[in-house]
């Protein structure tokens, strides 16, 4: 009896050890893994789908590191994001949040691409053409975040595969130079690999944004030459596919977001893929026919604002000055600028207009750019007055060789061009640091206009040479092994 | 056959065994009586033994007994519960006798993992709770009833919407950071089960395991403690009906501070004075109407001329509930039973919140023959649940000014009346009103087992349990009840079935002085859960009065199934061992496979050991007849954590979405950097303690101290962002609690008047030991405030500067240590560092949201037929982040409260207390990232108040009851808050506790206020 007993037992334990396998190894049903992933060319097709992904949900912030710190914009009272108020005073340390998030989201969206190139030759299933695509937009996409890292940052990692956290705690930064070596070899793979912008889906990278990331690239590090080399290519091979838009504001409207001087933008849907833009200037209590509720996060600074000339279309299509509350509509409008150059009306929060990376006015400012560098005044004077046409109507408003003197006064001209043009596009950062003024404009901003007293709040900063590139992210020096990743000078 | 012939045979038979007749009636008596216990209840079941003729009977069911026996003979009468009583039986031809009940709480059996035990002989921190009238205390869930009662147990009731889970840590909780702290619930021997299907009428008893050693034998999840509830079973008799039914009210304590209208048009031009003054302008202009004042410094008439409304009181109001409770339970030798069934309904102070709850339990015991034992439990429940589609910050704020409703039924908003400024929101009312937001679950608990005595001492029990949970939730808005005038709506369910196969054989055997028992086991469990969930396009609803989905077009980006599963193999085995019950050892070991974990580590052994030695059974303490029980324990014990998500050490693949040509596509990225040598976290404890009885123990005293280390945490460790990611979960890190608990029973009086005190003290301190190689990392939440971890500090402590006052004017800002772009007003700050600027280096801890000393005290008192329980629980030492003040100080121009405003800095010539800095939403980022709304989150509070009378029993049996008591309770009945704390509730956090390495426990926006219930209730036995 109880040696059968002591049977019964014994097999049942062992039965239910053959079960162990079951319970202890699920196969998860819902999740994929790395291990069964990038198998086929709809696998890599997604994954590519996704670094555009990360860039999407990173532009819409970009504002709040690269407009308020200058003076094109400062921060409302409305609504507080933290770290903005530090780039705002020009404050900027090295655990700032901001800089963290960006840092981070950059590095993603470059593990994106990584993972892309890394697992390109693993499918076996492409059609003609797709290998070469998905690796041109991959190495576009890649190029564009480092050059974003580098022109913030200066020297940053260098990663080209995929990491384990052992290896990345000691890498370090690598050179500007390199950095710039491989986003040029990015960019001369993806002119290579991409087709044009009328052969792939819009809001992909194609080869004409490929050249004139090129083109940037170069004007960034000052090889005029080898820019102008890749300016006349493209003028070459794209010259007429891509013009100014007659109208400014049309760029700013969802019917004509997609237009012959967008190179490349992201693309956004109202409600669904939505971006927070155009809700984030707009006063909090919203504004008739765009939105119920506005974030008002950060107003026009007059500085900028006072640039302006009344009868440049940008003015409109960039700031309103007179506001009318939504659930008082019949009182008269207020002075109460804020920024509109985003505010279609949307979804609060969900915002579908698409939102440009690189758009033909700046093919052709910098053009102008160049020329000027190479001894081309005049051409670029023309270059500039192209814009400035297209801004006016008509050629009232160009300038002519007697209003420069010199190539720094051709400079001056060109940088407010460039402010008034790209203004909340996310250039005037990088646009104070390249001129070298800097330091000379940022120590005063005049901000909110009293229309009243007819007078501008004016605010002193302190603006130092060593902050035109901003701290590397303190957290990530803390994760790598001591020493391994410098700070940049003037944060320690 | 002649008769004469039959006459004769009887009469010789007779004549022979004339002898043996003539000795029966010198002998033997037929005895018969009744056994009864002090309150002259009949006792069944009592066993009667005659140790000299080797006979014995039962009690029947009215406790009558007849007996044959012997006037020389002895007979002994025992009960498990009562003191063992002899007789004589002498001449009586009938007997009466009383059984006194055994009050040693030191032979009281408690339950503990995968088993029972004399109480006398555990080695381990084991409290347990009997189930005393506690059902008879009404309140939505059963934790709540332990508040205050047991050391080291911390009950805190966060919230307080109706059905929502009081939040329990056991000594601190498991020490874990992102794996969870709540301990393991282990429902008659299910593990992984929730109070959320305890009905308190069905619980027998509550027992918690507090340290490593006791709570090992769960080994892979006992690290937060384990918390074990029995629920009542039939016993062998007449069956009992039990009812029990009770009501009452629910009363919100709110804030009686709330500005009214023209107090509140003061302080709103004030405020507007001042922010217009902060930009330069000229505050002689007037207020309103003139078009120099920019209109965001303006200030409208409707404010004095419009409502008053106080919104508190206007959305809250006294709810009443109700609670119906049914159970019969009895049996016979080979059948007994137990079935219960439950209606609740309470509603939410809050309007349009409430709670019901539908459930049922049968337990029934089968013995089948003499080693043969089945068991079958089976407990649906079925809770439905409207909730409110805001916190209480939200809804509270609202200005005033704002009527709560429009003579046509539309709800106003406080833009409706001025446009600027003032928020922007919906009228609190719309919300409530216009929000339909129900949760569902029902809950199936069934379980059979078996048990098969296999030899004397041996048996083997082997059980099947499964919990089949569904929950489905759906939730509709208005377009006029939600925030942007647009519907929307979602429906989403799940499915999750937990299975449970275990194993148990048992031995127990006593040899001379020695007691031994042993078990081993197996333990097998899988859970597999389903989700679904669906949304509406935003804005698509055809109108507002179908909530249903099919009237909108389907999301599909809020469109998902999915599935998910987690497995644990478990083998258990412990030994137990008792020398003349003076030196008692017990250790066990338990090893567990989870499918969480990478494949090479699966397996984590969880060993404990302990002892005890009762000094009191010693000879020498013999002469001491003061102590009636001492006791000497020592403990130590390892248990694991393993509450993370199921295919955590996968590098996982997510969707996400791009759109090129504005159209939705899907994109697909890894969103998690797998890590295969991902393992179990483990927290190794140990414990001292003493057990002391006085006086036949009319004194008990009970001391521990724990210290507990929690290594391997599975810790979401930040990593190089190069890497791709922010975050990779790893076993990494250290953390230490470490505390002291003592509990003190004594029963004052005895007599007509009895009172018995229970009080306990628990203080425990937590600990960063590791963080990987760092020293401290830092969580700053979006107005700065930070929640360090750092080695040597309690985790997730307050990091921030420490405001020392208010800069009072320009001269100030210009002379002292200030955060860059302080303007008078702003806080003063400590310039820790002395270098003459406030920067981050000046940040210090500014407390933390854990207790430093939890107190509790209940007193007993009967007299009479009148009993009465009064229930205190004191939390010393906690802080609290309470940010929900500043709405309430002005900068909104929302509701505003006047200990929030009075004491403000509002100008130079009027600088209030000096300590309040002046509020503005442009200047919160510099106060949000100070001490100024860190508050002292202490209390003392009289938890409950629970009154009864029960009927003479003679009134009782007229009404052929056996047992009718009413009672009347209060909870929440009193309670005592720092004169600086401004929340609610003190234990009323918003943002969770610790759950992950960005928590931010003890911030506090917008949790509910508490209720103060009063019940009136009846308990009747039939």
């Amino acid at each position: 009896m109880k040696t059968t007993l002591y049977t019964i037992l014994l097999s049942s334990v062992i039965i239910l050890s053959g079960c162990h396998d079951s319970l202890l190894n699920p196969t998860p049903e819902s999740v994929l893994t790395e291990s069964n992933y990038y198998n086929t060319s709809n696998d890599i097709n997604l994954a590519v789908l996704g670094i555009y992904n990360r860039l999407q949900s990173r532009k819409p912030s970009d504002y709040q590191i690269l407009e308020v710190p200058t003076d094109n914009l400062y921060l409302s009272a409305n609504t507080l994001i933290e770290g903005t108020p530090e780039m705002d005073m020009l404050s900027v340390n090295a655990t700032n949040p901001l800089i963290a998030s960006f840092w981070e989201a950059s590095y993603n969206g470059i593990f994106r691409a990584n993972a892309v190139v890394t697992n390109i030759d693993k499918p076996t299933d492409y059609k003609e053409g797709e290998r070469a695509q998905f690796d041109g937009e991959a190495k576009f996409m890649r190029a564009l975040f480092y050059f974003d890292l580098v022109r913030l940052f200066g020297a940053v990692p260098k990663v080209t595969s995929i990491l384990s956290v052992q290896e990345a705690v000691n890498i370090g930064r690598s050179p500007e130079n390199e950095i710039f070596a491989l986003i040029i070899a990015d960019l001369e793979a993806a002119v290579n690999q991409l087709p044009s912008k009328a052969a792939i889906d819009n809001g992909r990278a194609n080869k004409a944004a490929a050249m004139g990331l090129l083109i940037k690239v170069y004007v960034y590090l000052q090889q005029w030459d080898k820019a102008k080399i890749e300016l006349d290519r493209f003028f070459g091979e794209f010259g007429s596919s891509f013009s100014l838009l007659n109208d400014f504001g049309a760029l700013w409207k969802i019917a004509s977001e997609n237009n012959q001087e967008v190179l490349f933008s992201l693309n956004y849907i109202d409600g669904s893929n939505g971006h927070n833009l155009s809700t984030a200037f707009l006063p909090n209590s919203g504004v008739i026919g765009i939105a119920s509720r506005g974030n008002e996060i950060a107003l026009p600074s007059w500085s900028l604002h006072k640039k302006y000339l009344e009868d440049d279309t940008r003015k409109k299509a960039t700031i309103t000055e007179w506001w009318i509350p939504p659930n008082t509509p019949n009182v008269p409008a207020i002075w109460y600028p804020y920024v509109n150059k985003y505010a279609v009306p949307h979804t609060q929060g969900q915002s579908g207009l698409d939102l440009p990376i690189l758009r033909y006015a700046d093919i052709v400012l910098m053009n102008a750019e160049v020329l000027s560098h190479l001894g081309q005044y005049q051409e670029g004077l023309n270059e500039i007055n192209k814009i400035r046409e297209r801004a006016f109507g008509n050629s009232d408003h160009n300038y002519s060789i007697a209003d420069i003197n010199g190539e720094d006064s051709f400079l001056e001209l060109l940088f407010l061009e460039r402010q008034l043009e790209f203004a909340y596009e996310n250039e005037r950062w990088f646009d104070l640091k390249r001129s070298g003024n800097f330091e000379k404009i940022m120590v005063e901003e005049e901000r909110l206009f009293n229309y009243a007293s007819q007078q501008p709040v004016k605010i002193a900063l302190k603006p130092q040479a060593y902050m035109m590139l901003f701290p590397i992210p303190q957290r990530q020096i803390d994760q790598s092994t001591t020493g391994v990743l410098t700070q940049n000078e003037g944060y320690n | 056959m002649s008769t004469k012939w039959l006459k004769t045979k009887i009469l010789i038979s007779l004549l022979a065994t004339y002898p043996c007749l003539g000795q029966l009636s010198a002998q033997i008596l037929r005895i018969q009586g009744k056994v009864i216990d002090e309150k002259q209840q009949p006792l069944i079941g009592v066993s009667i033994k005659d140790t000299l003729n080797k006979t014995g009977t039962t009690t029947d069911s009215n406790g009558n007994f007849m007996l044959s026996t012997s006037k020389t003979a002895h007979l002994i009468f025992s009960l498990v519960g009562y003191l063992n009583q002899t007789r004589e039986i002498g001449n009586q031809p009938s007997l009466t006798v009383t059984l006194k009940e055994d009050i040693s709480t030191l032979d009281e059996v408690v339950v503990i993992g995968y088993g029972t035990m004399k109480k006398s002989s555990v080695t381990a921190a084991v409290t347990k709770l009997e189930n005393k009238n506690l059902d008879q205390i009404p309140l939505a869930r059963p934790e709540a009833a332990l508040q205050g009662r047991l050391a080291g147990v911390n009950v805190s009731q966060t919230r307080s919407a109706p059905g929502s889970a009081p939040l329990i840590r056991i000594r601190g909780g498991s020490g874990s950071i992102d794996a969870g702290n709540s301990p393991l619930v282990v429902v008659d021997g299910f593990p992984g089960g929730s109070f959320s299907n305890v009905n308190m009428n069905d619980v027998a008893s509550i027992e918690v395991l507090k340290d490593a050693s006791s709570a090992a034998i769960y080994g892979s999840r006992g690290a937060g403690g384990v918390i074990i509830i029995t629920t009542k079973r039939g016993k062998t008799g007449k069956p009992l009906l039990n009812i029990n039914i009770n009501g009452g009210f629910a009363n919100a304590i709110g804030h009686n501070d709330w500005l009214g209208k023209d107090e509140y048009y003061e302080y709103a031009v004030k405020y507007q004075n001042r922010e217009y003054n902060y930009v330069g302008g000229d505050t002689s202009i007037p207020v309103w109407g003139d078009n120099r004042r920019p209109p965001q410094y303006q200030v409208s008439d409707a404010l004095r001329n419009n409502a008053n409304t106080n919104w508190q009181n206007a959305l809250l109001s006294a709810a009443p509930f109700q609670n119906y409770d049914l159970s019969v339970s009895g049996g016979t030798e080979n059948v007994k039973y137990y079935a219960s069934a439950i209606v609740k309904d309470v509603q939410g102070t809050l309007k349009n919140t409430w709670f019901k709850s539908y459930g049922a339990r049968a337990n029934v015991d089968v013995k089948v023959n003499k080693s043969i034992n089945l068991g079958l439990m089976l407990n649906p429940n079925y809770t439905r649940n409207r909730v409110s589609p805001h916190a209480m910050i939200d809804l509270v704020k609202y200005p005033p000014f704002v009527p709560v409703q429009n003579a046509d039924g539309t709800y106003p908003k406080a833009r409706d009346f001025w446009g600027l400024v003032v928020s922007g929101q919906t009228n609190p009312m719309a919300f409530l009103d216009g929000s339909f937001y129900f949760d569902d679950a029902m809950t199936t608990i069934g379980e059979m087992f078996a048990s098969i005595d296999l030899a004397k001492g041996l048996k083997i029990r082997s059980s099947v349990g499964t919990t089949i949970a569904y929950s489905t939730s759906d939730r509709f808005r208005t377009t006029w009840g939600s925030t942007n005038g647009i519907s929307t709506g979602t429906a989403s369910d799940a499915r999750t079935i937990n299975l449970l196969n275990e194993n148990v054989l048992s031995y127990t055997t006593d040899f001379n002085d020695n007691h031994f028992d042993a078990i081993l086991g197996a333990s097998y469990q899988k859970a597999t859960s389903r989700s679904s969930a669906m949304g509406a396009v935003p804005g698509s609803f055809n109108n507002d009065i179908i909530h249903t989905l099919n009237n909108a077009i389907i999301d599909p980006a809020q469109t998902r199934t999915s599935k998910t599963e987690w497995g644990l193999v478990s083998y258990f085995s412990r030994i137990h061992y008792a020398y003349k019950d003076k030196y008692i050892l017990s250790a066990s070991m338990r090893t567990d496979a989870s499918s969480r974990f990478g494949p090479d580590n699966k397996w984590g052994w969880f060993p404990s050991a302990s002892v005890a030695w009762r000094v009191s059974q010693e000879e020498f303490m013999k002469s001491l007849s003061s102590i009636s029980d001492l006791k000497l324990r020592a403990s130590y014990g390892s248990t694991g954590n393993f509450n993370i998500g199921n295919f955590d050490f996968l590098g996982q693949i997510g969707n996400t979405y791009y759109s090129p040509n504005n159209e939705l596509a899907n994109a697909q990225v890894q969103t998690t950097l797998g890590n295969p040598s991902l393992s179990w976290e483990k927290t190794h404890e140990y414990d001292l303690g003493l057990d002391l009885g006085l006086f036949q123990n009319r004194l008990t005293f009970t001391a521990d101290y724990y210290r507990k280390n929690t290594s391997s945490l599975l810790y979401n460790v930040s990593i190089p962002a190069i890497t791709g990611f922010t975050s990779w979960l790893t076993n990494i890190g250290e953390i230490r609690n470490e505390g002291i608990e003592l509990e003190l029973t004594s029963q004052n009086l005895k007599g007509p008047l009895t009172w018995t005190t229970s009080f306990n003290l628990a203080r425990n301190r937590n600990k960063v030991v590791d963080l990987g190689g760092l020293t401290e990392r830092l969580y700053t939440d979006r107005f700065g405030m930070s929640w360090l971890l750092r080695l040597g500090e309690p985790m997730f402590s307050y990091y921030g500067y420490n405001a020392i006052g208010v800069l009072q004017n320009q001269e100030e800002v210009n002379n002292t240590p200030i955060l860059s772009g302080s303007k008078p007003g702003n806080p003063k700050y400590e310039d820790v560092n002395g270098d003459k600027r406030i920067t981050p280096e000046d940040r210090v801890i500014l407390g933390n949201y854990m207790p430093k000393m939890i107190l509790g005290m209940v007193n007993d008192f009967s007299w009479k037929n009148f009993d009465l329980s009064i229930a205190i629980q004191a939390s010393l030492g906690a802080k609290m982040y309470n940010f929900e003040n500043q709405y309430y100080q002005g900068n909104v121009l929302g509701a505003m409260r006047r200990s929030l405003v009075e004491g403000q800095w509002w100008s130079e010539n009027d600088p209030g207390d000096g300590k309040m800095p002046a509020s503005a939403l442009s200047q919160l980022e510099f106060q949000g990232n100070s001490s100024v709304y860190i508050e002292n989150a202490s209390f003392l509070a009289v938890r409950n108040l629970n009154f009864g009378y029960t009927l003479p029993e003679h009134l009782a049996n007229k009404l052929k009851m056996k047992r009718c008591r009413f009672y009347t309770s209060i909870n929440n009945l009193f309670m005592i808050t720092d004169k600086n704390f401004h929340g609610y509730n003190p234990e009323g956090y918003t943002a969770g506790e610790v759950d992950g390495i960005n928590s931010t426990p003890g911030y506090n926006s917008g949790s509910e206020p508490m209720n103060r219930i009063f019940t009136l209730g009846l308990n009747v036995n039939f």
